[in-house]
């Protein structure tokens, strides 16, 4: 018994530096795998509310592009209104008078809420964005984040007022996504090399694509709502062995500067995913 | 001032510049990620105990993980340069410099040539841990060797104007 107190005495430190070694890699390994833990949430509110003091002078430097960017984004919701549309008198003779009955009221399946980047990364294997805003306005898991110019990322975790979202910029992401012009959907993913460049998987070799096709979100997404835009085609390879194309694409959003961004709730999510777990189980 | 009101200070300083300067600016490759916190843990004191040496080194890397949101990944990182530290002192500084109870390593107390080696060393060590677990899932070796290379040599870069700047050689000996 006392030769084993007289080891460990003497193998002290070299235990003490295994035992935190260990700690610090089981927190590593359990963290990339569930992007998770309780004592995180403390972490997010002391970093977010330093990253938020930082924040407010660095925000002033990304403000010219961020006010072009709201400019555009006003222009493009103008455009959309019923003032701009009219109806042109075509009609000679109407033989059939039809009354249409409303009879499918529309039901809400989106929820908009804007919120701050406080926090942002782009250089590391595994981005996240971190968010001013967080459980107690209303932000969840699993809801979709949007800049105007392009898609971001989904909300991986939240705390009272924070919340941190996964940005396309990261090894696990993979979002459903199709091309404008055929509905192709594909697979994007990023390999944790370039952030001007993300990879689309699963699109045929039939399809037809060339250089500056528009890619959007696809109506098999369980987060994003169908048809946002998602970047443009910057080449494509044809030479794999596969039957499918390797497309790179350069993302829409700038992941250098993001300031608001609009987090999307789809209210649906969660009846469709209890509905789909019970259709596998039987 | 006291010396570890001194690294107190030291601590929020660099934690603070690697995590919202050096981790905020555009890459300038993705080659090349900067890392300066690690001077930290060079200029502890010759004196320091080693428990409190590693116990010191993984809350630097903790804190630094919660601005990163990758818990343990900097923290085992720091945690290996804390344990190395005191192997490389014994190997390359002399030992009536080493009993001076008060000196740290510097380019001053250990000269500049055997100073940098310490620094490198470490700071290969550091990178290749480091990116060795960011990769670990990934598997390109051209990538993992490109970005140990790159980052140990800017980060060194950094960490020599960061030492000339703040600890510059006294040439004139006082007596």
């Amino acid at each position: 018994m006392r030769n084993i107190f007289l080891l460990i005495r003497r193998f002290s430190v070299l235990l003490l530096f295994i035992v935190l070694q260990i700690l610090s890699l089981s927190m590593l390994v359990k963290y990339s795998t569930s992007h998770q833990a309780r004592y995180m949430e403390y972490a997010y509110e002391v970093t977010g509310n330093i990253n938020a003091r930082y924040n407010n002078f660095t925000r002033y430097f990304s403000l010219a592009e961020n006010n072009r960017f709201l400019a555009d984004e006003n222009t493009r919701l103008t455009n959309e209104r019923k003032q701009n549309f009219t109806r042109i008198d075509t009609a000679v003779e109407q033989k059939q008078i039809i009354t249409f009955v409303d009879s499918t009221p529309l039901t809400r399946k989106y929820v908009w809420r804007t919120a701050r980047v406080i926090n942002n990364s782009v250089s590391a294997q595994n981005n996240y964005i971190t968010l001013q805003r967080g459980r107690n306005q209303g932000i969840d898991k699993d809801m979709a984040v949007i800049s105007p110019a392009g898609i971001v990322g989904i909300v991986t975790d939240v705390s009272e007022n924070m919340s941190i979202v996964m940005s396309l910029l990261h090894r696990k992401s993979n979002t459903s996504v199709a091309l404008k012009n055929s509905g192709i959907t594909g697979i994007l993913e990023w390999d944790g090399t370039n952030p001007q460049r993300l990879i689309l998987r699963g699109i045929p070799k039939s399809a037809e694509i060339k250089k500056g096709d528009t890619v959007l979100t696809s109506n098999l997404s369980l987060n994003f709502p169908e048809g946002l835009h998602v970047g443009t085609i910057a080449e494509f390879n044809k030479e794999t062995g596969g039957n499918n194309y390797t497309i790179f694409l350069k993302p829409g959003a700038n992941f250098y500067s993001l300031e608001f961004v609009s987090v999307i709730e789809n209210l649906f999510l969660k009846e469709q995913l209890e509905l789909e777990q019970r259709a596998k189980r039987n | 001032m006291s010396e570890p009101l001194k690294n107190i200070i030291r601590f929020i300083l660099f934690i603070l510049v690697q995590a919202l300067v050096l981790n905020q600016m555009p890459p300038l490759h993705r080659f090349i990620t900067p890392y300066l916190y690690l001077l930290f843990i060079f200029w502890l004191p010759f004196n320091m105990g080693r428990v409190g040496l590693l116990i010191t080194g993984f809350l630097l890397g903790l804190v630094l993980d919660f601005f990163t949101k990758t818990p343990g990944l900097h923290a085992s990182s720091v945690l290996l340069v804390a344990y190395i530290r005191p192997f490389l002192i014994t190997l390359m500084v002399p030992k009536d410099t080493r009993e001076l109870a008060v000196g740290s390593p510097s380019m001053q107390s250990m000269g500049a040539s055997s100073y940098f080696l310490f620094a490198a060393l470490l700071t290969f060590f550091h990178h290749v841990w480091l990116v060795f677990l960011e990769w670990m899932t990934f598997g390109n070796f051209i990538y993992f060797l490109g970005k140990v290379f790159f980052s140990t040599l800017v980060s060194l870069l950094l960490m020599l104007i960061t030492e000339l700047l703040f600890r510059p050689i006294k040439s004139s000996k006082r007596r």
